[in-house]
């Protein structure tokens, strides 16, 4: 397929959209904001018939919050979410992490369903989702589904999200006040850059410092994120102070199953993996301190 | 000395078309009528070719023509210095940037298409991978002549015998990565033949002359017929010195019945195709008195050149001349190697070798103060050549010599003097801090043994303006505005009365290339040598329109006055104009040289150099290995500062191109092949990676320059590479010797000093 031969149609509604995608015997793809698909589509890798283009569908661009809920339209941009006074209060750590995607441009033109989409084991936002506990509606012209992001993604590029389906909706819990949350982020430089490890965590935490519950996922380690279960289970284990911090950091590298490739070794990942988590929690215990 | 445009903070004169972007740059243009060029460049890093089959791609609708190395009608080859590049391969391909075909179609996506289509027929050999693999008999020659390109060597006093005699001996290894220029605009341009078959080649270069020989000899055509303009140019710092699509062009502009062809390269052409920076694997053995007096230095510098010479010979050259610093070390070995093998190709880039050897002689200088518990800054002090002396390579300096004044305003400078203060400031616990200084200097011109001279003019216009014409292009480093305040402060008149035209065969007079630190300096002094010939002009025509004595006769800002009366230079024109006479002025200045070449040294000494110091603060992030520069103060002696806006402009790109060397930047190749691929994965400073950057310029002047001037271009980028090694291990006492200094490599370098430190108290 040459890029010229490639039509493209831009429905006006979420109705239209899904009937488009309903459509057989051709070969669609959605396109938004275009910060992967059109690489893709330049590398060869993405040429279908027809591109959807979704760009301006509003109906699908919102944050809303009801009964501790939080919902995200997938059109939604990682600069919607950085401006978001609901999201700053009640979901710091998914702040945080549409901070770190690529640089204003991108995140100007980047939306969370996207990255979501994507499925790349790199993409910024999604451990911040995994931590926050999030839920994806899946919508086709004649079903709908909500399922939990862990099931939603497969492995690298690769989704349970079906031909004529799309992401509809993000559900994500509000924070509490007792809940605070953070990313960090290690890529080969500060802006502009594919995380070689990223982490989110979010925890709940106690006036003295205990942790009732807490919820670590790391990127860019494994095919998919992961979940620290070992590290989370530790964090429970008394007051958060530098000494705690560091013995689940400790641990964090056993989590992690890393591949080496053109950015850093599978080794540096796992050493990153304890780096990042023991930083990332010095720092959330501070910026707690500071509220 | 008064001077009104000399010396001040003159705003650049393309600064505004090109902030605003306004200004279109060659590969910017889009013509009607246009058609596009591709390039087919080679499937393996070395491979012989059987045959080339390009039936089915030449069928293909919207292809114009597909060419071969059957279709040159001169010389199939280019190269600087030895051109053994072939435009296209015709019996063997050397690395995956090698061109084999040629295809021009109606639209960009058609020439891709018939790039698919072409059939070449390859026998893979072995790849030659490493550049001291292919020094073995048992590699594979490259090329006719084996695989070592040049050997240079220096040698001086008894090395054996100040070795033995030596209280302290360093020696280490150190390897440095294949930078890419990563200029915005990558190669391309433009190229149409006219009905009479006149050749216009529009395509940003450092050389407008050199380009048009290489395209004439490729051509079998006569130069006198053929055009290239070479500027303006969105950035080349080297990476545009040698022939990147000039000939492609022309061969496709023979085919394309009088339409202009362009070729731009994609960014993922231009880092397999483009010429890069040579890594280098440099041993080096340094000796010293207790004292701090240095006794000796030993040098083994291997470059890899890649498949083609390009200019690593004259880069290996400039590596050993500067091997030792800018420093007086009676007793050197210094021996470098230019190997060729299936890496690319590699070439001239800003610092031209200098760079990794700077590395090693400046580690080494901090190694042996800190042995001897010296102050880094008085060890250098100490062993700086000064005017007059004679330095490490054996040759008295006669010209002006800056080291010692800049390393006293580094002593002086606030970062250093509160060094201690600032490195007790970390913004994390885990965070260390670390300042360092380091110097280099970087030499001038092209050397001994080649043609080295600038020329200029300068035409009055008819409204009264001037036009000054010089052949050294804008490539973003400010040469027209300072051409443009020399000319104004010579001819008294406003800048806004000057207009600069460069890089263009047909309105340039040849004045050689914009490269080694040369093009102010000797441009410049071209305008300088040519304005006095138009004041003249102005004077002898104003007295003769007056029937005065040239005496008589004065020359006021933008005018002419005598006697009370006013005569506007438009006047001088019409005058002229009416009476058939020229009103252009020519300037033309050799570069002063050496009399004599060190034996084996490929062109050693340079008569003049550009000196700097610098001094940097960074933070190590322990924890990642991360590290961030937060302060760099660079003092560089440039002689006289024409323009401080503009010296501001070199020094501070400058800096952060020598900290994506030493941080970030590298094209990794494996095998002959490619990893990186483009700016996802080369990652170069963005605004978050810039710090603060002060200059303090330190003014030697130097007599033979325009007035006082030397050029500064490359030495901006150089000391800051080995001081901010240095400012790493001050920070957390890892020595990274291998570039760049990615968080990895400084995490694992902490990793091991820990485990040293762990068995160390067992």
């Amino acid at each position: 397929m040459l890029v010229s031969e490639i039509d493209m149609i831009t429905p006006s509604s979420l109705s239209e959209c899904l009937m488009q995608l309903s459509k057989e015997g051709r070969i669609h793809r959605l396109i938004a904001g275009g910060t992967d698909a059109a690489v893709r589509m330049k590398e060869g890798k993405w040429r279908p018939e027809i591109w959807i283009n979704i760009k301006n569908l509003n109906e699908l661009r919102y944050i809303q919050e009801s009964e501790d809920c939080i919902y995200i339209g997938p059109l939604t941009t990682h600069k919607d979410i950085i401006y978001s006074p609901l999201l700053q209060r009640k979901a710091d750590v998914l702040v945080d992490a549409a901070r770190e995607v690529g640089a204003t441009q991108m995140q100007n033109m980047g939306t969370i369903g996207g990255n979501i989409g994507t499925a790349s084991p790199a993409g910024d936002t999604l451990p911040a989702l995994y931590v926050l506990g999030a839920r994806l509606e899946l919508t086709s012209l004649s079903t709908k589904r909500i399922i939990p992001i862990e099931e939603f993604i497969l492995g690298p590029g690769r989704t349970v999200l079906k031909e004529n389906e799309m992401i509809t909706k993000i559900l994500i819990k509000s924070q509490k006040p007792n809940e605070i949350g953070i990313f960090q982020k290690l890529g080969p430089r500060k802006a502009q850059s594919i995380s070689i490890v990223n982490v989110a965590i979010s925890l709940t935490l106690d006036q003295d410092l205990k942790c009732r519950e807490g919820k670590i996922a790391f990127g860019s380690v494994a095919p998919t994120i992961i979940r620290a279960r070992k590290c989370e289970s530790m964090l429970s284990l008394g007051t958060i102070n530098d000494e705690l911090i560091r013995n689940i950091a400790k641990i964090a590298w056993k989590e992690v199953m890393p591949i080496s490739d053109g950015r850093a070794t599978a080794t540096y990942r796992r050493d990153m993996a304890s780096a990042l988590l023991e930083r990332g929690l010095y720092r959330l215990i501070r910026r707690w301190d500071n509220q | 000395m008064n001077t009104k445009w000399v010396g001040k903070r003159v705003k650049r004169i393309d600064g505004p078309e090109k902030v605003t972007g306004e200004l279109k740059y060659m590969t910017d243009y889009h013509f009607d009528n246009m058609v596009w060029g591709k390039v087919l460049r080679s499937e393996y890093p070395h491979a012989k070719i059987n045959s080339i089959d390009i039936e089915a791609a030449k069928n293909l609708p919207g292809v114009i023509c597909v060419l071969t190395h059957k279709d040159i009608p001169g010389f199939n080859g280019f190269g600087i210095v030895v051109p053994d590049q072939p435009v296209l391969c015709s019996d063997v391909v050397r690395c995956t940037g090698d061109a084999v075909a040629l295809v021009a179609a109606e639209t960009l996506e058609i020439a891709e298409q018939a790039l698919s289509l072409i059939k070449v027929d390859y026998e893979p050999l072995e790849v030659v991978a490493d550049a001291e693999y292919a020094l073995r008999d048992s590699a594979p020659k490259l090329h006719p002549d084996g695989n070592l390109h040049s050997h240079v060597k220096i040698n001086n006093g008894n090395i054996e015998k100040a070795f033995e005699e030596a209280d302290i001996i360093v020696e280490n290894t150190f390897y440095s990565p294949r930078q890419m220029h990563a200029f915005i605009e990558t190669e391309g341009g433009w190229g149409v033949m006219d009905d009479e078959g006149f050749l216009t080649i529009r395509c940003p270069g450092q050389y407008a002359y050199r380009d048009r020989m290489q395209i004439a000899r490729s051509l079998a055509y006569n130069p006198e017929r053929i055009r290239v303009i070479s500027s303006p140019i969105g950035g080349a710092f080297g990476g545009k010195d040698e022939i990147t699509v000039q000939i492609y062009l022309s061969l496709l502009a023979l085919h394309t019945k009088g339409r202009p062809v362009k070729i731009h390269l994609s960014r993922e052409e231009s880092v397999i195709a483009g010429i890069k920076r040579h890594p280098f694997k440099v041993q080096m053995k340094t000796a010293a008195k207790k004292d701090g007096t240095l006794l000796a230095n030993q040098v083994k510098a291997i470059g890899d050149t890649g498949a083609y010479a390009s200019l690593g010979g004259a880069v290996i050259a400039l590596a050993i001349e500067h091997s030792c610093g800018p420093y007086k070390i009676p007793n050197v070995d210094l021996e470098g190697f230019c190997v060729y093998t299936n890496n690319g190709i590699a070439g001239a880039f800003r610092g031209f070798g200098v760079n990794q050897v700077c590395m090693g002689i400046e580690t080494h200088m901090d190694m042996i103060a800190e042995k001897l518990g010296m102050d880094p800054i008085e060890l250098r002090k100490k062993n700086v050549y000064h005017q007059g002396e004679v330095s490490s390579v054996g040759h008295i300096v006669k010209s002006s010599v800056g080291t010692y004044k800049t390393l006293e305003t580094a002593e002086n400078c606030e970062l250093w003097k509160n060094r201690e203060k600032y490195k007790s400031e970390v913004s994390e616990p885990w965070k260390k801090r670390g300042v360092s200084v380091a110097t280099s200097f970087h030499g001038i011109g092209m050397g001994i043994g080649l043609p080295d001279y600038g020329a200029a003019s300068i035409e009055l216009l008819p409204d009264g303006t001037f036009l000054v014409g010089v052949g050294c292009e804008e490539i973003g480093g400010g040469n027209s505005t300072a051409y443009a305040q020399i000319a104004a402060e010579m001819l008294n008149c406003d800048i806004s009365n000057i207009k600069i035209v460069q890089g263009d065969t047909q309105k340039t007079l040849d004045g050689g290339t914009v490269t080694a630190s040369r093009s102010t300096y000797t441009g410049g002094r071209a305008v300088a040598a040519a304005a006095p010939r138009m004041t003249e002009l102005l004077i002898q025509t104003a007295a003769e329109m007056l029937n005065l004595d040239s005496s008589q006769i004065d020359l006021k800002p933008n005018h002419i006055s005598a006697h009370g009366e006013i005569i506007p230079y438009k006047s001088i024109y019409k005058y002229l104009y009416n009476h058939h006479r020229a009103t252009r002025v020519e300037g033309h200045f050799y570069l002063p040289k050496e009399k004599e070449e060190i034996k084996g040294s490929g062109g050693a000494p340079h008569h003049l150099y550009g000196y700097l110091t610098h001094v940097v603060m960074v933070e190590v992030d322990t924890l990642t290995g991360e590290t961030e520069v937060l302060r760099v103060v660079s003092i560089p002696d440039a002689g006289k500062v024409i323009n401080p806006q503009g010296l501001e402009g070199q020094t501070e790109g400058g800096a952060v191109m020598g900290i994506g060397y030493t941080l970030y930047e590298d094209v990794l190749i494996e095998n002959g092949y490619h990893k990186t691929r483009n700016f996802t994965d080369y990652i170069i400073p963005t605004i978050r990676e810039t710090p603060l950057i002060e200059t303090f310029p330190v003014e030697e002047p130097e007599q033979s320059g325009p007035f006082g001037a030397k050029g500064i271009g490359e030495v901006v980028m150089i000391p800051i590479i080995a001081a901010i090694m240095s400012a790493i291990y001050d920070a957390t006492g890892a020595r990274i010797r291998h570039l760049p200094a990615t968080p990895e490599r400084v995490f694992n370098a902490l990793k091991d000093l820990k485990k040293q430190k762990v068995q160390s108290s067992r």
